[in-house]
């Protein structure tokens, strides 16, 4: 499966078939009976809160305090002219490259690395898919009590060796702070970027290499010229994909820092949970999410738009 | 440049490679073995001494953890909602999945482009109408309001997983049997269930995984400790002002162990389901 499934994901579409017309009649409302169940959760599940999302956004409605009244675009006006919004909007969207970029760099290094044949690469494997499979409030738990300012294992190791004088309270300071987030998202992150991509690497023909070898390009040559154009289809669906997850990753920040200090790593799903949950404010609340949908849309067309194009390649 | 660079002899690679892994491996092991043996550590070793291994090694964490801070609640709750989730879901998705990749009917490929396009939506934006929703239902600190919020991400998401898996498989010994005069319930049934039988078991673990490890609807959706979920309990010792490090290391040692245990028993189906390039990460 895993051989044709990376292509057959990324490129997948229905395959045409013939078909005797009295079946197609038939076919056609146990089709539907057969979707209706998920049909019926997702409308009610997403479609609906995604419509009220959008209401709420122009009322005034607070947590406690009955359904609100219509305000027209004051949220929206609100969020705008909030002193810090653009810096939040280029917050979310630096963080969001500097995760991606360094995640496919360290995965594509780790999967070039464990595509090697060598004893124990199947132990190592398992062993680095450890951070995808923890959940994150368990990495996030640990790294956070391992950077704390006061007790912290990265400290007391710093301090042992002298590297230190006294206690550094890095969640507390901005520069280490932002590193640390983006740190735990790549920690968290890469395996599977690892694993997706070795999945891949594996599905190129030998044949490829021992051909280049001949012609006489050496180990970064066979890595330009084929490793990395073979990829193409998986790397570009992956970073895609993850590209939307990472952006909208709201539990890491929350835990990790919370978008302190001060607000240095308030990023958009942050600042939405802040204004709603926090100060109870919904309608603002919904209206930053809303807000930031254009470039989600945009990343999702990508999406669609290229597994279409590598489907019909 | 690429020639350049070709010139760098082999072995070259072979130790940034080995470097490279060393240094990652240490990353992974690092924090996950401060936690294993931070839970077996009394409190003075924790704070104020630096030790690799326990010196006086203590179960006293894991009495804390299970005794007084109710983790055992927690555990029974996560998995009541993350076994109802996946068994309806499993059901309504391989139905879906089986529908939108082998049958014909108007609207299909709309519905089959549509369930990549719900599967996208940020989580942050249904944050605030799941919440009204699940009020306005009465189903705040209900096992049910839980399964319904996980059931909006776990839905499209299991759906398109099966799509993926049953374009892989091939449709003609589903083809044959239909000509042996299956009609399509039975076919679904006898034939492509078993045949699909590995994506289905994938489906299964990301979906029990997901709800394991999802946090934000398990926060706000319930208040009542009677049916907090796992993630909520434990963070909840970060959320106070003084921390409790040994129990807390204690207790995620052992949320871990299910998830851990799960991975470890279905890894070849996991490592096929990753290859589908449809998980979250």
């Amino acid at each position: 499966m895993s051989q044709q499934s990376v292509m057959g994901q990324a490129v997948a579409q229905p395959i045409p078939r013939k078909k005797k017309s009295s079946l197609r009649a038939n076919e056609a409302w146990l089709g539907w009976l057969l979707v209706l169940p998920a049909l019926i959760v997702v409308l009610g599940m997403v479609g609906y809160p995604f419509i009220e999302a959008i209401r709420i956004s122009f009322t005034d409605r607070m947590i406690g305090r009955g359904p609100g009244h219509w305000v027209g675009l004051k949220n929206y006006a609100y969020v705008l002219t909030w002193p810090s919004f653009d810096k939040m909007v280029l917050r979310t969207i630096a963080f969001t490259i500097a995760a991606v970029s360094v995640k496919t760099v360290v995965g594509l290094i780790l999967a070039c690395a464990l595509n090697q044949p060598f004893r124990g690469r199947n132990i190592l494997r398992g062993t680095f898919m450890i951070p995808w499979i923890l959940p994150s409030y368990i990495a996030v738990l640990v790294w956070k009590w391992i950077f704390d300012g006061q007790t912290g294992v990265l400290n007391q190791i710093l301090m042992n060796w002298s590297l230190i004088e006294k206690n550094i309270p890095f969640l507390a300071r901005q520069w280490s702070a932002i590193g640390l987030l983006i740190f735990v998202m790549v920690w968290k992150g890469y395996p599977f970027y690892a694993l997706t991509f070795l999945a891949g690497m594996q599905t190129i023909s030998p044949e490829l290499y021992d051909a280049a070898k001949v012609d006489g390009a050496g180990r970064f040559g066979r890595f330009w010229y084929i490793t990395l154009p073979s990829l193409r289809p998986v790397m570009g669906v992956v970073i895609l994909l993850s590209t939307i997850w990472t952006m909208n990753t709201l539990d890491i920040p929350l835990l990790l820092t919370g978008g302190g200090p001060s607000d240095y790593t308030e990023v958009f799903p942050l600042l939405t949970y802040h204004l709603a949950l926090q100060n109870f404010r919904l309608g603002e609340g919904a209206a930053v999410p809303i807000l930031m949908l254009p470039i989600i849309a945009i990343l999702v067309y990508a999406v669609a738009t290229y597994m279409d194009k590598e489907a019909n390649a | 440049m690429i020639q350049l660079l070709d010139r760098i002899p082999d072995a070259v690679f072979r130790v940034l490679s080995v470097i490279v892994m060393a240094f990652l491996l240490i990353l992974v092991i690092f924090p996950v073995y401060f936690m294993a043996t931070t839970a077996f550590k009394i409190e003075r070793e924790i704070y104020s001494e630096l030790t690799w291994i326990p010196v006086h090694p203590t179960l006293d964490n894991f009495d804390a953890v299970i005794n007084s801070f109710r983790i055992p609640i927690y555990l029974r709750n996560t998995l009541i909602v993350a076994g109802i989730t996946t068994s309806i879901v499993v059901v309504i998705s391989v139905l879906a999945g089986y529908s939108l990749t082998r049958l014909q009917f108007p609207g299909r490929s709309i519905l089959a482009r549509g369930v990549l396009f719900v599967y996208l939506i940020p989580g942050s934006l249904m944050l605030i109408p799941m919440y009204l929703i699940i009020i306005k239902m009465r189903l705040q600190d209900t096992y049910m309001g839980l399964v319904l919020a996980n059931m909006s991400f776990a839905v499209p998401f299991c759906t398109w997983l099966m799509m993926g898996y049953l374009r892989s498989l091939s449709a003609e010994i589903e083809e044959a049997a239909l000509i042996d005069g299956c009609n399509r319930l039975s076919a679904l049934w006898y034939v492509v269930v078993p045949l699909s039988l590995p994506g289905i078991v994938t489906a299964a673990i990301f979906i029990f995984n997901g709800v394991w490890n999802e946090f934000i609807f398990a926060l706000i959706l319930t208040q009542d400790e009677a049916h907090r979920m796992i993630s909520v309990g434990l963070s909840n010792f970060y959320r106070s002002d003084y921390y409790m490090i040994g129990p807390m290391m204690a207790g995620a040692l052992i949320a871990m162990i299910p998830v851990v245990l799960i991975y470890i028993m279905a890894q070849r189906f996991v490592v096929g389901g990753l290859a589908a390039g449809a998980v979250k990460g």
